[in-house]
């Protein structure tokens, strides 16, 4: 099918019905992720290896490979499925390509090394979805990047993509999209939660010809990447999500504001952009229809604050990234003034899916003010990292236990930390809590766009606090007095505390400077930037007392806290220690106890990594 | 002719023309709202946050700052509650312990009741309050100088940190600056850690007098509507 402008609406079905045609030919198609996780696994060079396989078998016209992006189980990578089987490989190396190909593809043989072994049980698992990691998921926006090459918009539209573009051009006025938006009670997934519907009411309300639409994608949690695996691997649909949203307010203008340390995310927007204007999806009167739009993508320079919507919108006109009051909303007074409707890619993402299906069907997945999926970007001290969906109102606990497979090397866990550096820490008391909006604020945190870090008893808390905080000072634009100053006082008196200066008045002089803090800055960025703090304050107060009181970090992780010794039992006076030591601190002969000389160690660890008898401890 | 609307701020009912903020408003009624980083003539940006207010609305109380709250008819604007005296206190504290020498921020700090400070003194030689930049970049357009750098490292600079060509030394951004004016009599050295108060505006802070014009430092040397009439 030769790729013409698709000039009416009657062009789009027959033009799927032959792509689905054209694979249905196909003997097998091998998935294999092209994710920024498995690239950095070498899943390029398997891919190359694999189709240099393909030619030398001669089944390179009936076998196709199909580069996606992330499947979300980033632990195992590379990953491969082959379909229509399914057959699911994982830690798949270049070296195996000569031996899928002959054996997988043209004998049908399944390869038991590849096969992913359940850590619980020990036994293999042939298919994809019999995976405990994805069982336990709900998996809808997740789901369709195994379906698609993010750089091919046939892929894209064979799934059934832009049918719902096309729906709403043709069936839906405007006012009908919005009602079904707010019907769905989808909120928004960039960390407010605020009702998208809402949000596009009134800026279909808000007086003014010309209004923009954004797609936010300036995600700089630490730990989280939730944004830019669907932008990188389903980029057409965030677009049609943008295309749905732009005709239900009244835009004739789209951005995409996309970091730029996310090349692979850049690229793939970018070419979505330019299939979909070749294709007139995007231009003038997209499928005949009177609605005409068009997308720009701006790359972002990495400041973390250019995520807030007013700081994003002054980056776009050209102007230095700093947030500016919003006693006047950005739906009403947004990009160069103009009414501006700003979601995160997620929120977009969900938008074609609930104009297919429905309001309600969007509506019954979920819990009660939240609903819908979230994807949730998995990391820290845990068996099963990765990006996981899940239906909003599953527990902590079986995200973290069901999902995540609990702690690696056998401690216990401690906390997790939600919602990056705005959201808070929460104790493993409260993993009974649900993932929804207002259960995990109520508690102290926030969902967030995602992000959750798992911690482990190893981990310090005033130590994780001093983290973020470091984070925030960097990242905050300085223009306000209570975030700029604020964050630097409480940077100056958790150090205090972490280097056993602390006082018994410093707890409470920093629940007021939170207090004052998240109460008066001029942006979320500030407003939430305490929320590390007063979280852990809230749950892990103990800790701080240990710090102030004893002078002792009780996870031994705060460097001036802590004494290295050696126990005398176990000391078999082998000597690599005193070898190891670089600054000469750990005395002894042979034969002989050694010990550690407390004004010399520079508590760098390196003789407690170097022991293998465990006589080395932290005190 | 302009058109006027009418606020009820502290439970006073002032009109005020349309367009104008919440903090004109109260400032020419002789409400007074500290603030800093407000100037009449030029754009507010709402950096240093003294100016808070709580604007009830819908039976809801939302804290924002007043330079940028532009009035509405029938609005409803507390600017002297206890929690707002307690966060500009905050707030005041963190300014002054970053620049203890300014007289200027001598006067806020005392003004929103700034007695003991909780946080060592530094000796900072600049607030960012981004007077002069606004000035240099707002009516005259030259823009000689700028904000430079991000958080912690933001400062006030000429393009590469060079004597800037476009600067026409007019003098204004020294004018405003809140630390031009002549320190007081050392009683704030860096290091003693706390406020003296010997500074005439204390002994205009008495209770009765909260909220009400005192005619502090600020007035004079900052062209508040209140010295602004008085000299005319």
């Amino acid at each position: 099918m030769s790729k013409s402008k698709l000039k009416t609406i009657k062009d789009l079905a027959p033009l799927r019905n032959s792509l689905i045609k054209e694979r249905e030919k196909l003997r097998a198609t091998i998935v294999i992720c092209g994710g920024t996780g498995c690239q950095a696994s070498r899943s390029l060079a398997v891919i190359d290896e694999v189709k240099k396989q393909l030619a030398k078998h001669k089944l390179k016209k009936s076998v196709n490979v199909r580069t996606t992006g992330c499947h979300g189980f980033c632990e195992q990578g590379p990953v491969m499925v082959i379909e229509p089987d399914e057959i699911f490989y994982c830690h798949v190396s270049p070296d195996d390509a000569a031996e899928i190909v002959t054996k997988t593809i043209r004998d049908g043989e399944i390869i038991e090394r590849l096969l992913y072994t359940d850590p619980v049980s020990g036994k293999t698992i042939k298919t994809e979805s019999e995976i405990p990691f994805y069982l336990a998921q709900d998996r809808y926006l997740l789901a369709q990047n195994r379906q698609v090459n993010p750089c091919s918009i046939e892929d894209y539209i064979a799934i059934g993509g832009y049918s719902a573009l096309a729906k709403t051009l043709f069936e839906l006025p405007p006012e009908s999209v919005v009602k079904e938006i707010v019907n769905s009670e989808l909120r928004g997934r960039g960390g407010g939660g605020f009702p998208t519907g809402r949000k596009w009411a009134e800026c279909r309300e808000a007086p003014g010809d010309e209004k923009y639409v954004i797609c936010n994608a300036d995600e700089g949690d630490p730990g989280a990447y939730m944004d830019r695996c669907v932008l990188e691997g389903n980029p057409h649909l965030v677009l049609e999500g943008m295309m749905i949203g732009a005709w239900a307010v009244g835009a004739r203008k789209g951005y995409v504001y996309v970091r730029n340390e996310y090349p692979l995310a850049v690229k793939h927007i970018q070419l979505a952009v330019e299939q979909a204007r070749k294709l007139g999806i995007l231009g003038e009167n997209i499928f005949g229809s009177p609605f005409s739009f068009d997308v720009d993508i701006a790359r972002g320079g990495g400041a973390f604050v250019c995520g807030e919507s007013t700081a994003l919108m002054a980056s776009l006109e050209g102007k230095v990234g700093e947030p500016r009051p919003k006693d006047v909303h950005t739906v009403v007074d947004g990009l160069w003034h103009k009414p501006t409707t700003l979601n995160n890619v997620e929120t977009w993402a969900n938008v074609p899916s609930i104009i297919k299906n429905g309001a309600s069907w969007f509506a019954s997945k979920g819990a009660k003010g939240s609903k819908g999926t979230k994807i949730l970007a998995l990391t820290g001290h845990i068996k099963n990292t990765g990006l996981v969906e899940v239906e909003m109102g599953k527990s902590i606990n079986d995200v973290v236990f069901g999902i995540g497979g609990g702690a690696t090397n056998g401690k216990a866990i401690k906390a997790v930390q939600t919602g990056g550096p705005s959201g808070g820490c929460l104790p493993v008391e409260k993993f009974d809590l649900p993932v929804d909006f207002d259960a995990l604020a109520d508690a102290g945190s926030m969902v967030g766009s995602g992000g959750m870090v798992v911690m482990d008893e190893s981990t310090c808390m005033v130590d994780v606090a001093k983290y973020f905080l470091t984070f925030l000072q960097d990242e905050s634009c300085g223009k306000c007095v209570p975030c700029r100053l604020g964050i630097d006082r409480m940077l100056e008196i958790v150090t205090e505390i972490s280097e056993g200066r602390g006082t018994s008045d410093h707890i409470e002089l920093l629940e007021d400077l939170g207090d004052t803090m998240s109460t008066t800055s001029l942006c979320g960025l500030g407003k939430t930037a305490a929320n590390p703090v007063l979280s852990t304050l809230r749950y892990f107060r103990d800790e701080y007392e240990t710090h102030i009181n004893e002078k002792k970090c009780p996870a031994g992780v705060c460097q001036a806290l802590i004494t290295y010794i050696i126990d005398e039992e176990k000391c078999t006076c082998c000597g690599l220690c005193k070898r190891a030591c670089p600054h000469n601190a750990i005395a002894g002969k042979k034969k002989q106890v050694h010990s550690i000389d407390v004004d010399l160690c520079q508590k760098c660890g390196i003789c407690m990594s170097e022991c293998k008898f465990d006589a080395i401890q932290i005190q | 002719m302009t058109q006027e609307v009418t606020v009820n701020i502290d439970g006073a009912f002032i009109r005020a023309p349309k367009g104008s903020t919440v903090l004109d408003a109260a400032l020419g009624a002789g409400i007074c709202i500290p603030h800093l980083c407000r100037v009449p003539y030029l754009e507010d940006i709402g950096a240093c946050r003294l100016c808070i207010v709580e604007h009830i609305e819908n039976g809801r109380s939302k804290i924002t700052t007043s330079c940028t709250l532009l009035v509405q008819e029938g609005m409803r604007i507390l600017s002297n509650t206890d929690r707002i005296r307690k966060l500009r206190r905050n707030i005041a504290e963190l300014l002054v312990t970053e620049a203890p020498n300014s007289r200027a921020i001598q006067d806020i700090a005392l003004r929103c009741g700034v007695v003991e400070t909780r946080y060592p003194f530094r000796n900072s030689d600049c607030v960012l309050c981004g007077r002069c930049v606004r000035a240099c970049t707002g009516h005259f357009g030259e823009k000689a100088i700028g904000f430079v750098g991000r958080g912690k490292d933001r400062r006030v600079e000429s393009p590469f940190n060079l004597y800037s060509e476009l600067c026409n030394e007019c003098g204004r951004c020294i004018d405003l600056c809140p630390m031009t004016i002549v320190p007081c009599d050392g009683n704030m050295k860096p290091g003693e850690g706390r406020l003296c108060g010997n500074c005439e505006s204390k002994m205009l802070t008495e209770e009765a007098a909260q909220g009400y014009c005192i005619g502090c430092y600020m007035g004079d040397g900052f062209q508040c509507e209140r010295s602004i009439t008085n000299t005319l």
